[in-house]
C-alpha cells in the first residue's frame, strides 16, 4: 500500500543546525518526507530529536538551514507566513500540553476560531466530529485536569487534527503516558498513518515504529547518524552504535504495539 | 441621648454624602486600575525589550513616589503646564496611575506561572502573539492573579482618603470636616472607619464569589 503513495515531498528540512552558546544540539540535520510517509527519529535523550522537531515549527528557532513545505521554502521572519506554515504543520508534544482552562471541546474548537476565523457552528461540528475520531465522544465538556493522560493526548491529537494539517510532528506522544494508556494513544496514530497521514515522530516505542515507519532515524549528539527502513536499522544497522541502541529499546519496548 | 441624636441628624448625612463621593472616586479606579494593570502587566511579559524597559519605569515611578505626592502633582502642579484637573478627576487619575502599577506586578507574577508549554501549544496552532496572550495565557493568568488584585483593590478603598488632601472632599474628609467643628474626632473617626470596614468586608466577599465563580477542574490544588 505504501509504495502506491505517489512520492511527493511534503516536507523537507535541509541542514538545520541550533546552537545553545557554543553548543550544538542539532547539528546539519536533513530530512525529506514524502506525502504519506512516516519517518520515526530513535535515539538517546538528549540526542536533538525534540529539539529537531520544535525547529521544524521554529518553536524554537533554528540557527542554520533551510525548510519547505510542499515546495515553499518557509521564511520564518515573515510573521503572516510563519503563522500559515505553523497551522499546516500539526504538533503533538510529550506533555500533550492542553489548554488547562478549557474544556477539551473548545481546546479543539479554540484554534478554528482564532485561528482559522472559522464560524462558531462550523467550528463546533469539526471539533466534535474530531473528538469522536479520537474516541472521546463522550469526553468532550471535560477539563484537562478530570482526564486521563491517554484522554489528554488523544485531545492534543484531535486538536492538532482539526487544523487540517499537511503533517504531523510527534514528539514522543507517548513517552508520559503509562503502559496500560500508551496502546489507546498508539492505536489512533496507527488509525492516522493508514489514513495516509504523513508524521515525523519521536518515539522509543520500538515495536510500533517497526510496525508503522517508512523509515526510521537514529539521532545522537544532534546528529542524524544513520536511516534507514524498519528491518535493516533493527537487525543489521551499519553503526554499531544504532545497533546498539536499537537491541537495548528491543529488549524495553519491543513488545508494545 | 445628645450624643445619638447629633450623630443621626449631624454626623451620618455627612458621611452618607462623603461615602457617595469615595465610591464615586473608588468605583472607576478600581476598573481603569485593573484593566491598565493587566494591560501593563502583559507588556511587561510580552512587550519588545524597548516597552518592556519603559513598562518597568512606569512602575518603578508610580510604586516608588508616595501616593500623596503624586495626587499633589496631579492637582497642584499640572496647573503649571497649563493642565488644570478638577479634585476629583486628579483623584481618579492618580488612584488609576498608582494602582494599575501594583496590579501590573501580581499580573506578571501570574503570567510568569503559566507552563511554557501553554504557549508552544499556541505557536505550534498558528496563533498571533497577540491571540495567544488573549485567549490562552491571560484568561490563566487572571485567575491566578486574582487574589492579589483583590488584595490591591481593598487597599484602594483605603486609600482613596488620601483624594480630601487635594480638596476632594469624600467620607474622610468630610468626617475630618464635622470632627474639627465639633472636636468629636473619637466618635466620628471610629464610624468613618466602621464605614470602611463595611466596604472592605463587601469588596472581599464579592472578590472571594468571583474567585469561585472563575474556579476550574485543574486550578483547584488550594481547595482541599
Amino acid at each position: 500500500m505504501k509504495a502506491m503513495t505517489q512520492k511527493k515531498p511534503v516536507l523537507k528540512v535541509e541542514k538545520l543546525t541550533k546552537r545553545y552558546s557554543s553548543k550544538e544540539v542539532v547539528k546539519q540535520a536533513s530530512l525529506t518526507v514524502n506525502q504519506g510517509e512516516i519517518k520515526v527519529l530513535i535515539g538517546p535523550s538528549g540526542g536533538g530529536k525534540s529539539t529537531l522537531l520544535q525547529c521544524i515549527n521554529f518553536l524554537v528557532v533554528p540557527d542554520e538551514g533551510r525548510i519547505w513545505l510542499e515546495g515553499k521554502e518557509i521564511l520564518h521572519s515573515q510573521k503572516k507566513e510563519l503563522y500559515d506554515y505553523r497551522q499546516k504543520v500539526g504538533m503533538i508534544f510529550q506533555d500533550f500540553n492542553l489548554f488547562d482552562h478549557l474544556t477539551a471541546l473548545r481546546n479543539v474548537e479554540i484554534a478554528l476560531l482564532k485561528v482559522r476565523k472559522m464560524s462558531k457552528k462550523d467550528a463546533r461540528e469539526r471539533a466534535v466530529a474530531e473528538l469522536e475520531r479520537v474516541g472521546l465522544k463522550e469526553h468532550i465538556q471535560k477539563y484537562p485536569a478530570q482526564l486521563s493522560g491517554g484522554q489528554k493526548q488523544r485531545v492534543s491529537i484531535a486538536r492538532a487534527l482539526a487544523m487540517d494539517p499537511k503533517v504531523m510532528l510527534l514528539d514522543e506522544p507517548t513517552s508520559a503516558l503509562d503502559p496500560e494508556l500508551i496502546t489507546e494513544v498508539l492505536a489512533v496514530i496507527r488509525a492516522l498513518g493508514a489514513d495516509g497521514m504523513t508524521m515525523v515522530m519521536a518515539t522509543h516505542q520500538i515495536g510500533f515504529a517497526s510496525d508503522l515507519a517508512d523509515e526510521i532515524l537514529f539521532m545522537e549528539d544532534g546528529a542524524i547518524v544513520e536511516a534507514g527502513p524498519p528491518a535493516r536499522m533493527l537487525s543489521q544497522a551499519e553503526c554499531a552504535r544504532t545497533r546498539e541502541f536499537c537491541s537495548k529499546l528491543t529488549g524495553l519496548y519491543g513488545d508494545s504495539r | 441621648m445628645d450624643e445619638l441624636l447629633f450623630i443621626q441628624q449631624d454626623v451620618l448625612p455627612a458621611l452618607m454624602k462623603g461615602l457617595k463621593v469615595s465610591m464615586m472616586l473608588i468605583i472607576p479606579s478600581g476598573l481603569c486600575g485593573l484593566a491598565l494593570g493587566v494591560f501593563v502587566g502583559a507588556l511587561r511579559v510580552y512587550g519588545n525589550p524597548w516597552i518592556i524597559r519603559l513598562a518597568n519605569a512606569y512602575v518603578a515611578f508610580f510604586r516608588g513616589f508616595p501616593l500623596v505626592v503624586q495626587l499633589f502633582i496631579w492637582y497642584f502642579g499640572l496647573p503649571h503646564i497649563g493642565i488644570y484637573l478638577t479634585p476629583f478627576l486628579a483623584s481618579v487619575l492618580g488612584f488609576t496611575l498608582c494602582s494599575a502599577a501594583y496590579h501590573s506586578e501580581y499580573v506578571r507574577g501570574a503570567f510568569l506561572s503559566i507552563k511554557k508549554g501553554q504557549r508552544l501549544a499556541a505557536q505550534a496552532l498558528g496563533f498571533t502573539k497577540l491571540e495567544m496572550v488573549r485567549t490562552i495565557i491571560l484568561p490563566q493568568a487572571f485567575r491566578r492573579a486574582l487574589p492579589g488584585c483583590g488584595n490591591e483593590l481593598i487597599y484602594l478603598i483605603k486609600y482613596s482618603s488620601l483624594a480630601y488632601m487635594i480638596t476632594c472632599i469624600e467620607l474622610t474628609g468630610e468626617g475630618k470636616v464635622i470632627a474639627s467643628e465639633t472636636f468629636k474626632y473619637m466618635e466620628i473617626f471610629l464610624i468613618v472607619g466602621l464605614i470602611y470596614l463595611v466596604l472592605t468586608s463587601f469588596a472581599g466577599f464579592f472578590l472571594r464569589r468571583l474567585e469561585n465563580s472563575l474556579r476550574l477542574p485543574g486550578f483547584d490544588h488550594y481547595a482541599l
